[in-house]
């Protein structure tokens, strides 16, 4: 794909540019630190989970993309323009969803996407089809009372609606899903799903669910630290992969005790006639697992790699710091 | 200068659909209407009262009332109540925004900050001439009916030389609501800077060059006893500028 280049405001926008990059990121709220080097680069087309626990610096991070803090040291980049340099043209090109969208309580569904259409400049044919479209996407058409009536889910539905409005080629959303009952949460995740590979996802949440259902990238962010950052899937075999299940017909006990002084198991767990073995070291395990089965003349059933979770990948990276 | 008329259209929106056109309009057209009532009836419940219990003996004499004192009446409440309702009212016109979360979901779009700043200036400043308009008009046609005679100009000339210092508040509220987080903040700055103006208009050089001088020159229109505005109305305009301008400088630069 050949690189195009136009120029906004006097800097060089690099439009096949990772939709964003950040180098060194810190930011520092007197004597705490929110955010400490991130490094982070975020494909187009993605639908990237930006995920961590409370308080790890994922709201930071996208007030500082959205252009509404500083960062204290390193480089945020959005669509190829470092954030400090961006002006409108750049945030035409974006939607943002704050982790609590703030609405003008006296204006109904379509009159606040009209206001949010307006502000990006659109003509009044394009407002009206996005609109519409929009509308229906937030299952708020024919919705006639104002947003100050409306349900968490409802607002929150519309702020994923108008961050849309512009077509944005970034969408950034800031815990989405958060505080919203069950439906909630599936109505928005089902809006976010239906977006993906039509523009670039940002999404950060704390619920782990969330990302395994809807993003095909996820980074993990720790104490302003990214731990990790990688597609869920490789992600999952690369930490499935330390993961064993033995089933065998008799003999658990006698395998448990025998796995449990091996050097290269790190932990057992049994279950009826199941052995789940966390290994250390995969190649010591496929060599030494069939001879103990063999020694115990336990009779072998099943033996294959474990399915992790992305949970217990989350909890094994920040669950043991914590 | 992007989504500077987007905005100032969803203000315009928000005054008529919300308590604001009752708040600040409603407060001044209803003490324009009794102003001159009162000031007719004063001399005759002052001197119905100089029968009752505790004021026996005591003879109350006023004067005839005039259409002078109805307008006294609306400047005296031109210059105290609704000058105060005015600083409480415009001291959240940013902060407001941003607790409720709304100014963080128009700033992330396509409109620069000195636009959202000059839009929520304009829009209380136009509020503020609304009212004092239609205040001024039903304080003149009361008076008229009550009195006969209520001269326009002299109305006119006590009533603007009132727009212009409101106008430097709702600009000074404008830079304070830009750069301190809370509404009770921007609101006790504000008004810090009314006491400081009031005090400043008992110095004859304050009063004679800066916008102190307009803190008393209702009355003093309206009783003729006003010397030249002249020099408080251009360093009134001046500091409008530079608050507002000022407040653009600050929220530009301020972390939402």
């Amino acid at each position: 794909m050949p690189r195009t280049c136009c120029t906004v405001r006097g800097m060089a926008n690099d439009v096949s540019a990772h939709p964003i990059e950040l180098t060194g990121l810190t930011k520092v709220y007197g004597s705490s630190k929110a955010l400490d080097g991130i490094d982070l680069v975020v494909s187009e087309g993605s639908v990237y989970g930006f995920l961590g626990p409370n308080g790890a610096g994922k709201t930071t991070t996208l007030r500082i993309l959205s252009g509404l803090a500083r960062p204290t040291t390193g480089r945020a980049r959005v669509l190829g323009v470092d954030v400090g340099a961006a002006g409108n043209d750049i945030r035409a090109r974006i939607g943002f969803l704050p982790d609590v969208p703030g609405f003008y309580e006296w204006m109904t569904a379509e009159e606040f996407l009209r206001f949010a259409g307006r502000l990006f400049g659109l003509p009044a044919a394009v407002l009206d089809e996005r609109v519409e479209a929009l509308l229906d996407l937030a299952g708020l058409t024919g919705v006639t009372t104002k947003v100050g009536a409306y349900s968490r889910g409802m607002k929150q539905r519309l702020g994923v609606a108008q961050a849309l409005i512009n077509a944005p080629a970034l969408l950034m959303l800031d815990e989405p899903t958060s505080a919203l009952d069950p439906i909630g949460r599936k109505e928005v995740l089902d809006m976010i799903a239906s977006l993906a590979g039509r523009t670039t996802v940002f999404f950060s949440t704390h619920i782990l669910s969330d990302v395994e259902r809807v993003c095909d990238t996820v980074a993990i962010l720790d104490r302003g630290r990214v731990v990790v950052q990688a597609p869920v899937e490789e992600l999952k075999n690369r930490y499935g992969a330390r993961k064993v299940i033995l089933e065998v017909t008799c003999g658990t006990e006698a395998l448990s005790r025998r796995f449990s002084a091996e050097s290269w198991v790190t932990a057992v767990a049994c279950e009826s006639r199941t052995l789940t073995l966390t290994v250390s070291d995969i190649e010591a395990a496929r060599l030494a697992i069939p001879a103990a089965v063999v020694a115990e003349k336990a009779g072998l059933v099943r033996l294959e790699g474990g399915e992790v979770s992305l949970e217990e990948v989350f909890v094994g990276l920040v669950g043991g710091a914590q | 200068m992007r989504g500077f008329g987007v905005f100032l259209g969803k203000e315009a929106r928000e005054i008529l659909r919300t308590w604001r056109i009752w708040a600040l309009p409603g407060l001044v057209v209803f003490l324009a209407l009794t102003g001159p009532v009162i000031a007719k009836l004063t001399p005759e419940l002052l001197k119905s009262m100089s029968g009752t219990a505790g004021m026996g003996g005591v003879v109350v004499t006023l004067p005839k009332p005039t259409w002078q004192d109805a307008y006294l009446q609306w400047s005296k409440n031109l210059t105290q109540m609704i000058t105060w309702v005015l600083v409480v009212m415009a001291g959240g016109m940013v902060s407001g925004e941003r607790k409720s979360g709304t100014a963080v979901l128009v700033l992330t779009k396509p409109i620069s900050r000195s636009a959202f700043l000059l839009a929520k200036f304009i829009s209380n400043a136009g509020l503020v001439a609304l009212a004092a308009v239609l205040g001024a008009f039903s304080t003149w046609a009361v008076t008229l009916g009550v009195f006969g005679e209520a001269p326009v100009r002299i109305m006119v000339e006590a009533t603007a030389v009132w727009l212009t210092f409101a106008i430097v508040l709702v600009a000074v509220l404008t830079l304070f609501s830009a750069v301190v987080d809370s509404r009770l903040g921007a609101t006790f700055l504000g008004f810090g800077v009314l006491v400081a103006f009031t005090i400043a208009s008992l110095w004859g050089p304050a009063a004679d060059l800066s916008p102190a001088g307009l803190v008393n020159a209702p009355n003093a229109v309206i009783s003729g006893t006003g010397g030249r505005l002249l020099w408080p109305l251009v360093t009134s305009a001046v500091a409008t500028l530079l608050f507002v301008a000022g407040g653009m400088c600050a929220f530009s630069r301020k972390e939402l």
